[in-house]
């Protein structure tokens, strides 16, 4: 009896020696974004990007092999976030993070992945100034001015100036508002009216027949991923208001390619702003887009969250090389992530040197069938916009 | 006077739709006294069942709609037989519970089969773009709601509660023992009504499709919508769901015209009054 405990002990020990000499040279990556619920096709899109990127690069990058660890933040709930990023961190001891989507969540993390000293990017939250609130937050997502501000030069450019300004009635969507007028006003245009729609809207009727009474040269619209876009853009077709000649403008987010078949041709010829088209013309991105349909299949179409991981781990994976050989130092991370240029499929990025925000391209779209497929085409670019 | 009238008429056909959609609930819900939120469940399958049978079949829209309310009927009737039938003299919050363990569980089933994305929903073209009429510029497929919500309510309220069938389901429901000993078979007469209303659910999920759009969220994201037509209409009485999804209807579009500020909330703040004003609903009986 005693010699098979001993043994045992031993194997223990053994076991617990190799466990301990591979920690040495892996890394834990924590991987936060909705998985269930509303938010479920972020977390398809997120392995799917993964999957690809790791089938490309390896899995060690830097000879530290990579351990996932993926949890379901179920969407924007800080409170569960917060729980996620710290079981994430001291529990299961990750080193980076990617994510927790969704700005609660972001900022629900920062406190925490400060202290712990943990390189966390942001990929699901776009408003402004939140990644000052931790000097260990980078974004590889896209900041809200450098979507909503474009298209209000853009109209004015060409001669659309009266724009009836329609946003989804939630802080994002005020923020976007404030942005598009004040952008707009500043190019010489007017706004003829502005309306915030309830994110629970399934009847656009009313709005429509406000937006036609107006007589407005453009219409523009910022409503949040999924159905409210869908209503908003087949109200417009519906109502006959882009048959009457109104032009219309919106974030990308409105024809995002994961749903915009769901909209139907009533989508066609919407005008947006955009941080990547799986249309973008670069041979990286006819790359990626092929390998990407050839690995997860042609449905659900590459989107936004597909982009955004790719390009955090294509930073964590030369972040890593760059520390090759010696163990992971955060605040070395940090530094090699500021300021790093690099393309990615949707163009050219670069991090910002003060404070870890992205700065990248803006494409205006439109959106055009292409051998019967809605797509994106970008028509105009609009190089190295801001996150401010 | 255009916009007043143009308004009234989206108003009209808004209140059709949330009619229809919440007509399946008014059944089971008002003439069987079971709470079944999974009503919402059922319009979500109708709404796939249409998309699957008009895409992968090429069967024309007009035709899956009758295909949507059997097809629910039937899934509702095994559903019953297994399920709701052993929870009928149970407690509105065990009915509650359970039925909303079943809406999560079809979400679930639901992305399994067809993913978390939204379907393609297409319907012909006669029924898309606008239409003048008597000077007005209307929306087609809302014409095409105000017709078939109004057929639905005609032949609802005389083919259903102005009826024996109506009389027979009612008595079993306020005396399942008496109507026993009447000799009424009150397992067959509840199953077939609870098949009815599923089917009515199938075929709102079918018919609003197009304007709702279908994705596993569907029935968390309108449940409440239901919910609130059918106490303000009243329990067991459809001409009441019918005045209650009209004035409701006309209520949201009216005020999202004239007052946009508080436009939203103006569809709540009628449920509260009409609730304050009888508890019971519009026409809804006495408990």
């Amino acid at each position: 009896m005693r010699t098979l405990t001993l043994s045992l002990t031993a194997a223990g020990l053994v076991l617990g020696l190799a466990t301990h000499a591979n920690a040495q040279d892996s890394i834990k990556v924590g991987v936060l974004v909705g998985y269930s619920g509303i938010s479920s096709l972020s977390g398809q899109q997120t392995d799917a990007a993964i999957k690809l990127f790791q089938k490309r690069y390896g899995e060690a990058p830097g000879g530290k092999k990579i351990e996932l660890i993926r949890r379901d933040t179920t969407g924007p709930n800080p409170e569960v976030a917060k729980r996620l990023v710290q079981e994430v961190v001291t529990r299961d001891k990750a080193r980076i993070l990617i994510g927790p989507d969704f700005t609660p969540n972001t900022l629900a993390a920062a406190p925490i992945v400060t202290e712990a000293k943990i390189p966390t990017m942001v990929i699901g939250a776009a408003t402004t100034g939140i990644i000052e609130k931790s000097p260990y937050f980078t974004r590889t997502f896209f900041a809200t001015p450098q979507q909503c501000k474009p298209l209000a030069p853009y109209a004015v450019k060409n001669n659309w100036k009266r724009v009836y300004v329609m946003v989804a009635d939630f802080a994002p969507g005020h923020d976007c508002e404030k942005y598009y007028i004040s952008t707009l006003t500043e190019a010489g245009g007017t706004v003829v009216g502005n309306v915030r729609i309830p994110l629970s809207n399934p009847e656009f009727s009313a709005y429509m027949q406000r937006i036609k009474d107006s007589k407005p040269d453009a219409l523009f619209i910022f409503m949040p991923l999924g159905e409210p876009s869908i209503g908003a853009l087949r109200a417009v077709n519906d109502s006959g208001l882009k048959a009457s000649g109104v032009k219309i403008l919106a974030v990308g987010d409105t024809t995002d390619e994961t749903y915009v078949d769901a909209v139907g041709d009533a989508a066609l010829g919407t005008i947006t702003t955009g941080i990547y088209s799986t249309q973008h013309d670069s041979a990286m991105n006819k790359e990626f887009v092929k390998d990407f349909e050839a690995l997860n299949g042609k449905s659900p179409r590459i989107g936004w969250t597909a982009i955004a991981i790719w390009d955090a781990f294509r930073l964590a994976y030369d972040g890593l090389e760059a520390q090759s050989g010696s163990s992971f130092d955060p605040d070395k991370f940090m530094a090699f992530v500021h300021g790093r240029s690099f393309e990615s499929p949707r163009g050219p990025i670069t991090i910002d040197k003060a404070t870890g925000d992205i700065i990248q391209n803006i494409y205006i779209r439109r959106t055009d069938k292409i051998d019967g497929v809605l797509q994106n085409v970008e028509i105009a670019t609009l190089p190295n916009e801001g996150f401010k | 006077m255009t916009s007043v009238l143009t308004v009234l008429f989206n108003g009209v056909a808004y209140g059709m739709l949330l009619f229809i959609m919440s007509v399946g609930l008014s059944v089971t819900m008002g003439m069987m006294n079971f709470v079944n939120l999974a009503q919402a469940s059922f319009s979500m399958l109708g709404g796939y069942t249409m998309v699957a049978v008009t895409q992968k079949f090429g069967i024309p829209f007009l035709a899956s709609l009758p295909i949507a309310f059997v097809v629910v009927g039937i899934a509702s009737l095994v559903l019953e037989r297994l399920v709701f039938r052993h929870f009928y003299g149970t407690d509105d919050l065990t009915q509650v519970l359970l039925t909303i363990g079943l809406i999560f569980m079809s979400i679930a089933i639901v992305t399994y089969f067809w993913g978390s994305t939204y379907q393609q929903v297409s319907v012909p073209a006669w029924l898309t773009g606008q239409q003048e009429v008597l000077g007005f510029t209307l929306e087609r497929y809302r014409m095409f709601l105000v017709v078939v919500g109004g057929a639905l309510a005609f032949v609802l309220v005389f083919g259903l509660e102005r009826t024996r069938f109506g009389a027979i389901v009612r008595a079993c429901v306020d005396n399942n023992r008496v109507a026993r000993a009447c000799g009424l078979n009150t397992q067959l007469v509840f199953a077939l009504t609870f098949a009815i209303g599923g089917g009515l659910a199938g075929l709102a999920g079918a018919l609003s499709a197009n304007l709702l759009g279908i994705d596993p969220n569907f029935p968390l994201r309108y449940l409440v919508y239901l919910l609130i037509v059918v106490s303000v209409g009243g329990m067991g009485t459809i001409s009441g769901t019918l005045i209650a999804g009209l004035v409701l209807g006309v209520g949201d579009v009216a005020c999202k015209y004239y007052v946009p500020q508080i436009g939203g909330f103006v569809i709540y703040a009628i449920t509260v009054a009409v609730m304050l004003w009888r508890p019971h609903g519009l026409l809804g009986r006495r408990a």
